[in-house]
């Protein structure tokens, strides 16, 4: 039951693009999701290793087609759901629009 | 009425950074309005690693490692006590780390890489470059390290040995570059300006 | 990745051996120097052990410390085990059969056995 993340060894993945701008994050998002995964942590929320685990758990074309922080926040809904801290109904749905009453985005163009 | 809705989708959904953000801010919202956490603590997270964690760091101890031989023992030695001479600490992250200092010789060079996922030793190299973590460079610097040091612009000759770290969370790697040649007169500071994170990933020379 | 603090930070427990510890102190089942061979592993869950050491065999370098196994941690085991865990080296060729190059990884003692002894052979 090995997982995708265990690429160590793994060919096709092509030859390493050593491009780099200097930035920490690319979107503010991408900060938040960074404070939000070291808040929870510290208050014990789950352990590192848990977060992994979640990161691991991710199917393998979507682990694939994610970036690293898509990964991250895909692993901090799954835990803050799974640790009872939001209902699973009240996070936003991936691609729709924001959860309300009344009718949803139809979740059309929702990429992968 | 779905006329509105439908061009606020096309506007927002067409664009995965939107999405993405709508997701992290519903997150935030729902985990204040429990209690968990303050906007005004992740503020402060994220003030604090941006101003504190950056490749300076790293290239002041190698510095220091350059023209301080004692100095440069007890970091090979015990990486934790010897960066906490200059102030820098590995802790205050969400778990204690053990720093493992390795070091480059004519012989020998050293690449680190975090296969499993991109551990890597925040503090003292500041946020991991993109590169660090895709899996191109996961998967391939165990496999091929020389082809993949070259795609970097490094070219190592066939009698130096190369030791790949394969990282972890509980312990962290930095190496310390070869000093270049003609650099005998410089200044610490000066010696610290040379030294870039790719070489203290070991992707560089220096 | 995921240490995710400053650099000034309030220094938490330091590790309790690092890899200029002298020996072995009590409780380490391997020192540096013996070759062990990875456990055939494949648990359902995160482990540490990853696939292209599984089933090979490696020297054992240095020892880094004692710290909770994170198989145990993810799958709720209360307490979970504390181990040392050992940097073990392993050769490119032993792991694919080609290459000159090292990789050293850092495994939790239960992902590890001796090298099962050799016959005198004919």
């Amino acid at each position: 039951m090995t997982r995708i993340h265990d690429v160590g060894g793994m060919e096709g993945f092509g030859p390493v693009d050593p491009t780099e701008d200097g930035r920490a994050f690319h979107a503010d998002w991408e900060a938040r999701v960074f404070a939000l995964n070291t808040a929870l942590i510290r208050r014990q929320a789950y352990t590192l290793d848990e977060f992994r685990d979640a990161i691991e758990h991710l199917a393998p074309e979507r682990y694939l087609a994610s970036s690293y922080y898509e990964r991250w926040l895909e692993a901090l809904e799954g835990l803050a759901v799974k640790k009872g801290l939001v209902a699973p109904g009240d996070l936003e749905e991936e691609g729709g629009d924001a959860p309300g009453p009344g009718p949803r985005g139809s979740g059309e163009g929702r990429g992968r | 009425m779905s006329v509105p809705t439908r061009s606020r989708g096309q506007r927002e959904d067409g664009h995965p950074d939107s999405r993405l953000a709508r997701r992290q801010r519903r997150l935030e919202e729902l985990l204040e309005a429990a209690g968990v956490v303050t906007g005004a603590e992740l503020d402060a997270i994220l003030d604090r690693y941006l101003a504190t964690a950056k490749p300076a760091n790293g290239a002041r101890v190698v510095a220091r490692a350059w023209v301080d031989e004692g100095f440069r023992h007890r970091l090979l030695a015990d990486g934790n006590a010897a960066v906490a001479e200059l102030g820098f600490s590995m802790g205050g992250g969400i778990q204690p780390q053990l720093l493992r200092v390795v070091e480059n010789t004519p012989r020998l060079h050293n690449v680190v890489v975090c296969t499993l996922c991109s551990c890597y030793p925040l503090a003292l190299l500041g946020p991991s470059p993109s590169w660090y973590r895709s899996e191109a460079y996961r998967s391939r610097v165990v496999r091929r390290p020389r082809e993949v040091l070259e795609e970097f612009g490094l070219h190592l000759p066939g009698h130096v040995e190369v030791r790949v770290w394969d990282a972890s969370a509980e312990t962290r790697y930095m190496v310390v570059p070869r000093r270049p040649a003609g650099t005998e007169g410089m200044a610490e500071d000066a010696l610290a300006g040379l030294v870039t994170r790719r070489g203290l990933i070991g992707t560089a020379a220096v | 990745m995921k240490d995710e603090g400053g650099a000034t930070g309030r220094a938490l427990e330091p590790p309790r051996s690092g890899p200029g510890a002298e020996g072995s102190p009590p409780g380490e089942r391997f020192r540096p120097g013996e070759t062990v061979v990875v456990k055939a592993l494949d648990p359902p869950h995160h482990t540490r052990a990853p696939r292209y050491v599984r089933g090979h065999r490696g020297v054992v370098v240095e020892v880094h410390g004692v710290h909770p196994r994170p198989d145990d941690v993810v799958t709720g085991a209360h307490p979970p085990a504390m181990e040392p865990v050992y940097a073990v080296r392993f050769s490119a060729a032993d792991l694919w059969g080609e290459g000159d190059h090292s990789v050293t990884v850092n495994l939790w003692e239960a992902y590890l056995e001796p090298l099962p002894l050799q016959g005198t052979g004919p």
